[in-house]
């Protein structure tokens, strides 16, 4: 602070104690732009001073001009405080005012559902592509020569009983609804040489009264590699790529010998239950084990049926379940679930992952 | 099949605990079901003789049975059955006894207190027979526990045979496979083959060698027919057969015992006395022992005498022919039946039965005379029945099949090295003549496995014995897989529906006419042409559906009523459209149905139902998704359809589907809410649309101009009309057309609407000047104005 030896020192000290004061009373920078002007604009006690200097003594000037300096710089440091404490707080009001409430909920996007079998289905279907197989397909009403004869089924088969098959009004016994993928086999390998590696998703027709376990209309996947030296471990090791991909990286399986017309050796799989990885629960009803799918050696019937050379040539093939498999994989009890298409089930499976 | 382990064990010796056999026999190829412990879940439950029966006062179809059980003691119980009498012996489950599903207490009965309860087969676990009471053997002891009586105390393996092993339906064909597996020795039955006397026996004539190549005949006489002794009544009740007589039941457990059927006719009631094995004559009729009148065809098989048909041939006996307490004579059949003659009869009649289920299997042609001979000896140890003559038909003798197995086949097939020795070891363990050769090894394959005809069949033995655990883990070479484009696409349309909001359905291919009735379709409409199922088990899949919309419809209706209140909904699936080849056409169809609240009323918007043009909308953007240009959509008329609030989708001359309303009559039909939409497109017109890679062309060099162009048209013009011309006239510099508002009111006359357009104008070659665009605007107008009467809105 600048003390002052005369009447204009006193004078000075009266307008920066006003200005000072002034500053401290502006409330936002309009009040204190208007406080500025009264304290250093033309008509303020500094514009006066420093206009009056002129006529002081050039020594007088001198330390009078320094003392009008400093009283100037002390009241304009007062204001720059000040305002920038104003505009500080004028900016906060403008955060204020412009909130949102972020916790409002945004835009209702729905999001639909794939369905659970249409999921299942690829993902199988990814894992297969990925060991170099493609995707095939083939009519669902076929020729009973498909269906059954060129797949090694005795013409005695209960499954060609009109007991079990559907068949075609106008076609006799030509023409049935397919039991299972497996005609895809004998068209795919009349339409190309070997190599065959193809995958068959695709909906299948049985006389089965609906129950928790079957239904009339259901879907199946088929798989059928044929080349120079497919072996059964060949099978095995696919199996376990697919079963460990679809249930779990750890689980193991195993093979038990069964029956199929179209293939042979022919083998019932297993995976360790992914619950209780083999201990008995409740999924697996005490056995640790689930049932996942039939498989076998491609019978060298359906090699010699389309013309393959038998010898050269071996394969294997299998087939399961897409409810079955779609149920296993998502805690399913009833697979007439999948086909009810009820909101409340689909809304497990919402989202396109 | 199910197999007592006591039994099982008169073959081979078992050194195995039951969990070890159960894994053997799974992992070799018989499977195991179900381990039943019939007696751990009863108790208290006891043999009781029938000591009077009484009417129910208080109801006609109930009895009040008084039994007397050990030590003379009574009991009175209420009864439901009818099937026994006073003196019979029977299962009395005490007050406190527990069942395989229940615990018995005293209870009243219409009023009347039943101390306990008398037991069916069911009830006991023992079989399927809920017919009546479970009568017992005469010669059980009173008081003793029921099972005890029947064998009840045995492990039951249940087991689920494959139809190629025909020769595991017999306890000693179980037994072959587990001597095997345990490499144990297994022990036949016993039994005399020599008769009485050398006469020839009954004279069989074998008129269809293909039906019945070998027929063996045994007369026995001097027979006393009367119940079975306990332990064969328990063993066959063990394995779900129910005791009829000991003639009978001796047949039908040597049936199980050995696995092939016999049937034993009455003597007395063979007219002629011979056995003519024929083709029954079309029309002919029986009666067959189910009491059931049958007409026959001259498909079927039949054991005939002089006069008439005997027995259906290996389905099931006559009752003209029966063994009755009557016969003193009986002629034993053992006989080999072509498997698919006795199929066809089977399944013509509907008749399934023990005998039918194996010979239509295959059995051992050369078994007979063993099974007749232990028959026989068993009739002779139990009715006291003497063999008199054998009679054994066989003019044309099969030949064992003799196969030649390369053991390198086998590892080749297996990817795995299987020494030869041990593949004709594991051949020979189940049976199999196995010598070496030149070419590998020489197998003579058993008359009980018709299973075995080639090379491979040899090799699933190898494998099924050897073990598939010890296959190795390969991967095999595979090719270049993936999804083709169409497969591609199918997955992108229904992942950007289902993005779009929609839920995936997968509904049933089946539909009921009463579907196309719904639809309101007419007679000639192309949807009514569907593929017939011709043996339907209900109305609701005697066709192959035509259409998606019945089905998302139903599955709209189906959330609707379950308090959903919106639903939108989409199926990818075939369709089925019968043409004049032998199979129909299965195009791939898209259907959609969308009905009630499309999106909530929220805090900062308003609610919105399901309407036209949000799943036009949609459909557009799905276009886009698979970058397949925007389709037009033209006004259309035709079921199931509102008539005036539909379009027909198409590109050009290709039509991809309609959209629209569903019309009313049919929203009602279905149960929907009126408005709800539907669209249903072909899938092979997008896939045909589908483009190919896209090219980056260069970015535009110079500005667009963007105009706004307000036209007044008739009310009743169709916007896209207009559009399009705006489209086609204002080439090439128009690169954007948006309708931004559609207006009728004051300012625009009556009769009249004003639809206001935003264009964005570009030449690639220059920036337009005002001049450019005006020009571009009048040809505009000017085309406007000629096609519809357009004036510019000013």
């Amino acid at each position: 602070m600048v003390t002052s030896s005369n009447d204009g020192g006193d004078q000075l000290d009266a307008a920066r104690s006003a200005a000072l004061a002034d500053v401290e009373r502006a409330t936002d920078l309009a009040s204190l732009e208007e406080a500025r002007i009264r304290a250093l604009g033309r008509r303020s006690a500094i514009a006066q001073a420093r206009s009056s200097l002129r006529d002081l003594p050039p020594e007088a000037r001198r330390d009078a001009g320094r003392i009008v300096n400093e009283v100037q710089s002390d009241i304009e440091r007062a204001f720059d405080a000040r305002r920038e404490a104003l505009e500080a707080n004028e900016l906060q009001g403008r955060w204020e005012r412009e909130r949102l409430d972020v916790t409002l909920p945004g835009d209702s996007i729905q999001i639909g559902s794939l369905h659970p079998l249409t999921k299942t289905t690829w993902e199988i279907v990814d894992i297969f592509t990925g060991l170099g197989f493609r995707v095939a397909d083939g009519p669902e009403v076929e020729l009973s020569k498909y269906n059954f004869t060129a797949l090694n089924f005795p013409a005695s088969h209960p499954s060609l009983s009109p007991q079990e098959t559907y068949f075609i009004e106008g076609r006799g016994e030509d023409v049935s609804l397919r039991p299972h993928t497996s005609p895809v086999q004998i068209r795919s390998m009349e339409a190309q040489k070997p190599p065959v590696y193809v995958v068959i998703p695709g909906r299948c027709y049985r006389r089965d009264v609906q129950d928790p376990t079957h239904l009339n209309c259901f879907g199946q996947i088929e798989g059928l590699a044929v080349d120079e030296g497919i072996t059964m471990g060949d099978l095995k090791g696919v199996i376990e790529a697919f079963a460990q991909r679809l249930f779990g990286r750890d689980l193991g399986i195993r093979m038990r010998p069964h029956y199929f017309p179209f293939t042979e050796p022919s083998a019932e799989v297993d995976v360790q239950c992914f619950v209780c990885r083999g201990e008995g629960c409740r999924v697996c009803r005490g056995e640790g084990w689930i049932e996942i799918l039939g498989c076998g050696m491609v019978h060298p019937f359906l090699l010699e049926w389309v013309g393959y050379d038998a010898e050269r040539y071996t394969g294997f093939a299998f087939g399961a379940g897409i409810e079955r498999m779609a149920a296993l994989a998502h805690g399913v009890s009833d697979i007439r679930y999948f086909w009810e298409n009820d909101l409340r089930f689909l809304d497990y499976f919402r989202g396109l992952a | 099949m199910r197999v007592p382990i006591g039994w099982l064990k008169d073959y081979v010796p078992l050194e195995v605990t039951v969990p070890d056999l159960v894994r053997l026999l799974n992992f070799s190829g018989t499977k195991v079901e179900t381990v039943h412990h019939p007696s751990r879940a009863i108790s208290d439950v006891v043999v009781a003789k029938v000591f009077s029966i009484e009417p129910h006062p208080n109801a006609d179809n109930l009895t009040l049975v008084e039994i007397e059980t050990f030590g003379g003691d009574r009991e009175r119980v209420v009864c439901g059955a009818k099937n026994f009498a006073v003196g019979d012996l029977v299962p009395w489950a005490k007050v406190g006894a527990r069942l395989p599903d229940m615990v018995i207490a005293e209870r009243k009965i219409r009023g009347e207190v039943s101390r306990g309860m008398l037991c069916s087969g069911r009830e006991l676990g023992v079989g399927k027979d809920h017919s009546g009471i479970l009568v017992l053997p005469p010669d059980a002891r009173l008081g003793t526990e029921v099972s005890e009586v029947l064998g009840l105390n045995d492990t039951i393996l249940e087991l689920e045979l494959t139809p190629n092993r025909p020769d595991c339906m017999g306890m000693v064909g179980i037994a072959r496979e587990v001597a095997a597996l345990t490499e144990a020795e297994m022990t036949l039955p016993v039994a005399d083959m020599t008769p009485l006397d050398s006469s020839p026996g009954v004279p069989v004539e074998l008129a269809d060698l293909e039906g019945c190549p070998r027929y063996v005949a045994r007369s026995i006489q001097g027979v006393t027919v009367g119940p079975s002794p306990a332990w064969i009544a328990a063993r066959l009740l063990a394995v779900g057969l129910r005791p009829i007589s000991n003639v009978v039941d001796i047949t039908n457990y040597v049936m199980m015992e050995l696995g092939h059927p016999l049937h034993p006719f009455d003597a007395a009631k063979v007219t002629g006395g011979s056995i003519i094995v024929r083709r029954a004559g079309d029309g002919e009729a029986m009666t067959t022992l189910d009491g059931v009148d049958r007409k026959l065809t001259s498909g079927d098989l039949v054991i005939a005498d002089s006069d008439r048909v005997l027995a259906l041939a290996g389905v099931m006996g006559g009752s003209d022919s029966e063994v009755s307490p009557h016969t003193t004579a009986v002629i034993l059949e053992a006989a080999y039946f072509d498997p698919a003659s006795i199929g066809a009869t089977s399944r013509r009649h509907g008749l399934r039965s023990e005998a039918s289920a194996r010979f239509e299997r295959g059995m051992d042609p050369e078994v007979l005379p063993f099974a007749a001979a232990r028959a026989a000896g068993l009739m002779s140890e139990i009715a006291g029945g003497a063999t008199a003559a054998i009679a054994d038909v066989y003019p044309a003798p099969f030949a064992r099949p003799r196969i030649t197995l390369r053991p390198p086949r086998t590892d080749a097939m297996l990817g795995t090295h299987v020494d030869p020795d041990r593949q004709a070891q594991l051949l020979r363990s189940v049976s199999f003549t196995v010598s070496r050769d030149d070419g590998g090894l020489d197998v003579e394959v058993p008359s009980f496995r018709p299973d075995i005809s080639r090379e491979v069949d040899l090799i699933e033995e190898v494998a099924r014995l050897e073990g598939l655990d010890k296959l190795p883990s390969t991967l095999p070479p595979g090719q270049l897989g993936g999804l083709n484009e169409t497969q591609s696409a199918d997955r992108i349309l229904r992942r950007t529906l289902a993005g779009l909001g929609l839920h995936e359905a997968w509904t049933n291919s089946f539909m009921s006419p009463r579907d196309l009735d719904a639809l309101r379709l007419a007679d000639d409409h192309p949807a009514r042409r569907a593929v017939v199922v011709a043996n339907p088990m209900s109305e609701d899949e005697k066709l192959l559906r035509t259409t998606l919309l019945p089905g998302l419809l139903r599955a709209a209706q189906h959330n609707l009523a379950r308090a959903s209140g919106g639903v939108a909904l989409f199926e990818v699936a075939r369709v089925y459209e019968p043409g004049p080849e032998l199979l129909p056409q299965e195009p791939t169809a898209l259907g959609g149905v969308f009905a009630g609240t499309h999106s909530e009323q929220s805090w900062d918007s308003r609610a919105r139902a399901w309407d036209f043009f949000a799943v036009k909308g949609m459909v557009v953007a799905l276009m886009d998704s698979l970058r397949i240009p925007a389709p037009e959509f033209d006004p259309v008329a035709g079921m199931p359809f509102h008539p005036s609030r539909t379009a027909k989708v198409s590109w050009g001359e290709t039509t991809l589907g309609m959209i629209g309303e569903v019309h009313p009559d049919v929203c009602a039909a279905f149960d929907v809410p009126r408005g709800t939409i539907a669209f249903e497109m072909a899938w092979a017109a997008i896939v045909a649309a589908l483009p190919g890679r896209p090219a980056a062309a260069s970015l535009p060099r110079y500005p667009a101009s963007l105009i706004d162009l307000a036209i007044v048209v008739d009310a009743a013009q169709h916007a896209g009309d207009v559009e399009r011309v705006i489209r086609s006239a204002g080439e090439p510099e128009t690169t954007s057309v948006r309708l931004f508002d559609v207006y009728t009111g004051p300012q625009v006359p009556d009769g009249k609407k004003s639809l206001a357009y935003a264009l964005e104008l570009r030449a690639t070659d220059r920036t337009l000047a005002e001049k450019d665009v005006t020009v571009v605007k009048s040809r505009i107008l000017g085309e406007l104005e000629d096609r519809f009467g357009a004036r510019l809105r000013t």
